[in-house]
C-alpha cells in the first residue's frame, strides 16, 4: 500500500502526459471532423474492433516509429540536431511534474502527496519548463540549417517571449488572491464558497483566467497562435528537416505541453480535483451517499451511451462483432463497478479515503479532458493570427492588462485584509 | 445608381475586444459539433464500399450497356458503326453480320468496349440511331484483375440492366 500510495502520482503523470497523446489525437482529429461536418477516422481496426478510431492514432504511432530514421547531408552539428527534439519533449513532459491530481491523503499518521513533485514551488517549475519547451524548438530550427526552420523558430521565440510576460504577470495576480505558491494549497483554497458560487478561479479572477488562457494557447504554439509551423508560408516551420521518430518527438512534446497546461489551468482556474461545494472532509465524511450518487451516475451513463453506440454503429465491419463486444464490456463493468462500489458503501473505513481520491482522479481527468476539448475546438474555430497581431496582442494588449489586473487585485486584497 | 455605402466593421470598442467574435465562432462550430455527435446521419459522408452513393440518377454516365428490341427481345443494334465512328477514344471494335430472322438488314457479330480505353464522354450514345447503347447502368465502379476483364463483349453489355424506366430501345 505505501509503495503503491507513493508511485501512484508518477505513473499517473506518465499516463496523464504520454498514455493520452494517442487519445488526444483521435480527439483532435474526430472533433475536427465533427466540426466540419465529416466523420474522420473510422476504419482501422484490430479484428473488428476500431474503439471509434483510436486505433488510428496507435496505427499512426507505429507507423512513426518504425520509419527509417534519415540524416539530411547538410547538416554539420548532428547532435544538436537529434537532441533537440528530446529537449522539446523532456521538458513538455517535466512540466507534469507538479500537478496535484488529489489532495494528500493521510493514511495511519503519514501523508501522501498526490503529486509526482511534491514541491511548494508547483507554479515556478511550470513556468520554468514550459519556458524551456522553446529551446528545443529554437535549437531545432537553428541545428536544421534551413532558412524555414529558423524563421519558424525566430517566431516561436519571439512570440514566448511576448507572452511568458503576461503568462507570469497574470499567474501573479492569482499567488496574491490565492496567498501561495504552492499548487495543492491553491486548489484547496478553490474549495470554499464564494456567496454562493464556488470560489474557482475563473470565478475570483475572470481577466487573469482570459490572459492565462490566451497565452497558455501561445506558450504551446497551438492555434491560433501557431505561426511558428504556418505551412501555408513556411512549410513545416521549425520542423521542416525532420522525420520519422524526431517528427514525432516535436508532435507529441506539442500534445504534452497542451496537457500540461491544460492540467495547470484546472488546478489554478478550475478547481483543481475539487467538486463544487465539496471540500475533501466532506466527501470522506458522506461518501456512502456519494457512492449512491456515482453508481445511478454511471448506470445512466452507460445505458445512454449503450444507446449511442447502437444508433451510429451501424456499418458492421469484418471480425468481431463491435457492438457486441462493447455491450457485454460496459455491461459487465457497469455492473462490477457497482458491486465494489456498494461493497464499500456498506462497509466504510479507510477505504472512504482512497475512494474520495479516485473519486477526485476522475474529477480532475473530467476537467483535464474538458480543457483539452477547447484546445482542440479553439484550433477548428479561429484562423490563424498574422505574425504582426500576434505581436501586438501579447505586448499591447495582454501585458498592459495582466499589470492592471495585478494592481487592482492588490489593492483589493489588501483592503479585504485591512477591512478584516 | 446611387453610391452604396458599405458599413465597416471592426471600429467600436466590443469589436476590437475580440472576444465577442471569438465566442461567436465558438458557439457556432459547438452547434455542429454537437448536432453531428447526437446524429451523425446528417453527415453527407458515405462509408462508401458499405454505404453506396445515393446520388446516382438515370443520366448519369456509368458502364454502357446494349439494349433489347421491345417484339422479340433480341439486340437493337444494327452494326451501323455510328457509335464507333463517333468515339474518341477509340474503345468501340464492332465486326457486323447479316441478319438471318428478317427483324433486320444486320446485327453485330462481335460488339467490343474497352473500358480501359473508355473515357465515358457519352458520345456513343448521342450518336445511336436505334437506342441500342446506352450509359443508364449507374454502375460508376469496375474492377477487374487482368487487362482483358475490362473488355467487354456483346453478351455481358446485353446482360447489364439499367436504372432508368425505360428497358428495351425506343427506336421505331
Amino acid at each position: 500500500m505505501n509503495t503503491i500510495l507513493i508511485l501512484l502520482p508518477l505513473v499517473l503523470t506518465i499516463l496523464f502526459s504520454l498514455a493520452t497523446v494517442p487519445i488526444l489525437v483521435w480527439m483532435e482529429r474526430r472533433i475536427a471532423a465533427l466540426i466540419q461536418d465529416r466523420l474522420g477516422p473510422n476504419r482501422c481496426n484490430i479484428n473488428g474492433i476500431r474503439l471509434g478510431g483510436i486505433i488510428q492514432s496507435v496505427a499512426d504511432m507505429m507507423k512513426l516509429v518504425l520509419k527509417e530514421e534519415f540524416l539530411p547531408s547538410h547538416i554539420k552539428n548532428k547532435f544538436y540536431y537529434l537532441v533537440a527534439p528530446s529537449i522539446a519533449f523532456m521538458s513538455a513532459f517535466l512540466t507534469f511534474m507538479v500537478i496535484p491530481y488529489a489532495d494528500n491523503v493521510t493514511i495511519n499518521d503519514k501523508t501522501y502527496y498526490m503529486q509526482a513533485l511534491p514541491t511548494d514551488l508547483g507554479v515556478l517549475w511550470f513556468l520554468a519548463f514550459a519556458g524551456l519547451g522553446v529551446y528545443g524548438i529554437i535549437l531545432g530550427g537553428w541545428a536544421s540549417h534551413n532558412k524555414y526552420a529558423i524563421l519558424g523558430a525566430m517566431r516561436a521565440t519571439a512570440q514566448v517571449i511576448g507572452y511568458e510576460v503576461a503568462m507570469g504577470l497574470s499567474l501573479v495576480s492569482m499567488l496574491i488572491t490565492y496567498g501561495t505558491i504552492n499548487l495543492n494549497e491553491m486548489v484547496i483554497y478553490q474549495s470554499q464558497s464564494f456567496f454562493i458560487i464556488p470560489a474557482w478561479g475563473i470565478v475570483l479572477q475572470p481577466v487573469a483566467t482570459i490572459i492565462f488562457i490566451i497565452t497558455a494557447f501561445a506558450e504551446t504554439n497551438r492555434a491560433p497562435f501557431d505561426a511558428a509551423e504556418g505551412e501555408s508560408e513556411i512549410v513545416a516551420g521549425y520542423h521542416t528537416e525532420y522525420g520519422a521518430m524526431k517528427f514525432g518527438l516535436f508532435f507529441v512534446a506539442e500534445y504534452i505541453a497542451m496537457a500540461a497546461s491544460g492540467a495547470l489551468i484546472v488546478t489554478i482556474f478550475l478547481g483543481g480535483y475539487q467538486l463544487p461545494y465539496l471540500s475533501t472532509t466532506e466527501l470522506i465524511n458522506n461518501f456512502e451517499l456519494v457512492l449512491w450518487l456515482i453508481i445511478a451516475f454511471a448506470t445512466v451513463t452507460s445505458l445512454m451511451f449503450l444507446k449511442w453506440v447502437k444508433k451510429h454503429n451501424i456499418l458492421a465491419m469484418s471480425g468481431l462483432n463491435e457492438t457486441k463486444v462493447y455491450t457485454t464490456i460496459i455491461i459487465g463493468f457497469t455492473i462490477f463497478a457497482i458491486i465494489v462500489m456498494s461493497y464499500y458503501a456498506l462497509g466504510l473505513g479507510e477505504a472512504s479515503k482512497i475512494g474520495v481520491m479516485l473519486l477526485q482522479f476522475a474529477v480532475f481527468t473530467v476537467k483535464l479532458f474538458f480543457l483539452h476539448f477547447v484546445f482542440i475546438w479553439v484550433r477548428w474555430t479561429l484562423p490563424r493570427f498574422r505574425y504582426d497581431q500576434t505581436q501586438k496582442l501579447g505586448w499591447n494588449i495582454l501585458l498592459p492588462l495582466s499589470l492592471a489586473n495585478i494592481f487592482i487585485t492588490a489593492i483589493v486584497v489588501v483592503g479585504v485584509n485591512y477591512g478584516n | 445608381m446611387g453610391i452604396k455605402v458599405v458599413k465597416r466593421h471592426g471600429g467600436t470598442f466590443l469589436e476590437k475586444m475580440y472576444l465577442h467574435a471569438v465566442f461567436g465562432g465558438m458557439k457556432t462550430t459547438l452547434k455542429h459539433f454537437t448536432t453531428n455527435l447526437s446524429d451523425a446521419s446528417n453527415i453527407p459522408t458515405i462509408c462508401y464500399p458499405e454505404e453506396m452513393p445515393r446520388d446516382i440518377t438515370p443520366r448519369y454516365r456509368g458502364v454502357h450497356r446494349l439494349t433489347h428490341r421491345k417484339e422479340d427481345n433480341s439486340i437493337a443494334c444494327v452494326a451501323c458503326f455510328m457509335c464507333a465512328t463517333a468515339c474518341p477514344a477509340n474503345c468501340i471494335d464492332i465486326v457486323a453480320i447479316a441478319r438471318e430472322d428478317n427483324v433486320d438488314e444486320k446485327m453485330p457479330q462481335r460488339f467490343n468496349i474497352d473500358l480501359l480505353e473508355c473515357v465515358f464522354c457519352g458520345y456513343c450514345v448521342e450518336a445511336c440511331p436505334c437506342d441500342a447503347i446506352r450509359m443508364d447502368s449507374g454502375i460508376f465502379s469496375v474492377i477487374g484483375d487482368k487487362r482483358e476483364d475490362f473488355i467487354y463483349n456483346k453478351e455481358k453489355l446485353l446482360s447489364i440492366k439499367g436504372i432508368s424506366k425505360e428497358e428495351y430501345s425506343l427506336a421505331k
